[in-house]
């Protein structure tokens, strides 16, 4: 049976079923490790240990967790202040061969698709990390501005301008991509 | 690539308050190719090393131990009744005229007291 999240929550809190916890954790692992993958600069290690973190402290948190958020929402949160507090101990460094490597696993079949590809990628890499960050978050995670705002511990209006000016940057530099696709 | 609410209502478009941009359509166009580029990552032992790494749930840890303490306190009744001197108790009565009624009153008596003793022990 396929419980939704707060099924899941209520048994791995009331009856300590571990399993129900494994199961949101196969649920949200992949899109968790992508995003922290790209929070990380592409040190797929680090943002797997990182997403580990989370889980497990979200575990701990669990009875605390008062469905105010969407579960989702605050995993996210717990997730991000842990990379957060990560890069404040620890000077960033780039893993370039990770980040080549992780490059060289999107495989995209055909040639316009990955020049859009690449495109795409060179406009996100163009934006600031906070509005990369926000951009991530709210249009290819599909949180609510508020949720983003939550999750990054920013003002929404901050959150809201820094969408803004990421999204007016992005369509310059993708417009003729879009262009295309919307004429056909 | 379904993101976190789509999951949550499969079909459905981005969630309109995502949407709050002045070109809706470019916005929704952008939020398609940025998961369109997105590889599913395969779980390749990541959620065994996280269960692994959780504690032991707390509850059945509770349920465990009360197990172990009722185990405790019949095995303590049950050494106490295997070294009780029945058949001298029962002769001894006997020889001094005791009734059986007051002699099983003060057996049930000394049981109860023994099993309140043992399960306070047990829970201490």
């Amino acid at each position: 049976m396929d419980l939704d999240d707060e099924g899941l929550i209520r048994r791995a809190v009331e009856n300590g079923d571990q399993r129900a916890y494994a199961q949101l954790v196969r649920r949200y692992q992949s899109q968790l490790r992508f995003s922290l993958r790209q929070l990380c600069g592409g040190d797929q290690g680090l943002a797997d240990d990182m997403a580990q973190e989370a889980f497990i402290k979200a575990y701990k948190a669990l009875p605390a967790f008062r469905g105010d958020a969407r579960f989702s929402t605050w995993l996210y949160r717990i997730a991000y202040n842990l990379v957060m507090s990560h890069k404040r101990k620890n000077t960033p460094e780039v893993d370039q061969e990770a980040v080549d490597k992780a490059q060289a696993d999107e495989s995209v079949e055909e040639a316009q698709q990955l020049a859009m590809a690449r495109d795409l990628d060179s406009a996100m890499e163009s934006l600031s990390d906070v509005q990369r960050q926000a951009i991530h978050l709210s249009l290819q995670r599909g949180f609510s501005h508020e949720e983003t705002a939550n999750i990054m511990k920013l003002p929404l209006g901050t959150v809201k301008s820094h969408i803004n000016r990421a999204r007016a940057k992005l369509r310059s530099l993708l417009q003729p991509w879009h262009e295309e696709v919307v004429n056909g | 690539m379904v993101n976190f609410e789509q999951h949550h209502r499969k079909g459905s478009a981005l969630r309109d308050t995502a949407i709050e941009g002045k070109d809706p359509v470019f916005d929704a166009w952008l939020s398609e190719q940025l998961q369109l580029g997105e590889p599913y990552l395969d779980d390749n032992g990541f959620c065994d090393r996280v269960m692994a790494e959780l504690p032991v749930s707390s509850r059945r840890a509770e349920r465990r131990a009360s197990g172990f303490q009722y185990l405790a306190v019949l095995a303590a009744s049950g050494i106490v009744a295997w070294q009780f001197p029945f058949g001298e108790v029962l002769s001894e009565a006997a020889r001094q005229s005791i009734s059986l009624y007051s002699l099983v009153g003060m057996g049930m008596l000394s049981s109860l007291v023994v099993m309140a003793g043992g399960i306070l022990a047990a829970r201490h």
